[in-house]
């Protein structure tokens, strides 16, 4: 049951990403995007990472593709009639010789879910999961991990995000704003 | 190779992502949809680093509920920093194709070569 309901979401985010891929029009393809970024968040709480799915469903999904829709009204979207652009010989070769060479990789990883994975059994994994609660009183680990025990670590993606959106007004010539 | 399919799916899947993801950067003309491939090839590698954590028969990592097995909380720390650290990126991503916009009238790659050759 679990393994059809995997089959069948990894096949819809596949067949997004495709989509992504050869649709002409830019419209469509940041749809299917939102689409495929909404796929992987299903996803992600099969894999019972409820945090990671909230934050890849509205930021993924929701902030990126709103990005997106932002840039191609300052553009231009292209014209012609065909759904679906060419494919391109030489990048679709090398694409699949990375895909090739990755999978004969696939399989000395550890099987999905077994519990005597290198990062299952690890000691960092085993530390968290016990103390995190007497010393930080959160139970969700996740948010421990990310506001106390690597609280530095937040703090320099919150100074990316800030440099990020002081880029973004230089580049577009709204300093006034700053 | 079939049997891959029910042990490693989501890493398979992921690969074919990064499959994906890179042809879309090489492939496609237009630098708004090269930027789509590059959130592509990323979601691959979220995915990829959410499924090492994974334990079958596991919690979610929110401990005093009884829970004896969690999934390890580890990656995901990762990722959540790694997916607002991507919305960065392609924000500035974007703004600098706007730029390229107003410059060159365009966002056909094979387009700005020849205004370049042109100039």
């Amino acid at each position: 049951m679990q393994l059809l309901l995997y089959g069948v979401l990894l096949t819809f985010v596949v067949f997004a990403a495709l989509a992504v891929a050869f649709l002409r029009d830019i419209l469509s393809a940041i749809i299917a995007f939102a689409g495929f970024s909404f796929g992987v968040a299903i996803v992600y709480i099969l894999l019972r990472a409820p945090d990671v799915a909230l934050t890849e469903a509205a930021v993924g999904a929701g902030v990126t593709t709103v990005l997106f829709l932002l840039a191609i009204v300052r553009t231009v979207r292209p014209g012609g009639d065909r759904l679906f652009e060419r494919v391109a010989w030489g990048p679709a070769i090398i694409a699949t010789g990375l895909v090739g060479v990755l999978l004969t990789t696939v399989r000395s990883l550890p099987t999905i879910g077994d519990p005597t994975s290198p990062v299952a059994t690890s000691e960092i994994t085993r530390y968290y999961l016990e103390n995190a609660y007497p010393q930080t009183e959160v139970e969700n680990v996740v948010t421990a991990i990310l506001a106390a025990y690597r609280g530095f670590d937040t703090l320099g993606e919150a100074a990316v995000v800030l440099a990020a959106g002081l880029a973004v007004l230089v580049v577009l010539r709204k300093e006034v704003y700053v | 190779m079939i049997d891959l399919l029910t042990t490693h799916y989501n890493y398979v899947a992921s690969i074919l992502l990064f499959g994906i993801g890179l042809y879309v950067v090489m492939g496609s003309p237009n630098l708004v949809k090269k930027i789509i491939g590059m959130n592509i090839f990323q979601v691959g590698i979220f995915l990829f680093f959410v499924t090492t954590g994974y334990v079958d028969g596991g919690a979610p990592p929110v401990v005093g509920h009884g829970e004896e097995t969690f999934v390890s909380p580890l990656p995901h720390v990762l990722i959540l920093t790694a997916i607002v650290v991507g919305v960065s990126l392609t924000a500035v991503a974007l703004a600098l194709v706007i730029r390229i916009y107003d410059g060159y009238g365009s966002l056909d790659e094979d387009v700005i070569k020849e205004v370049q050759v042109d100039d």
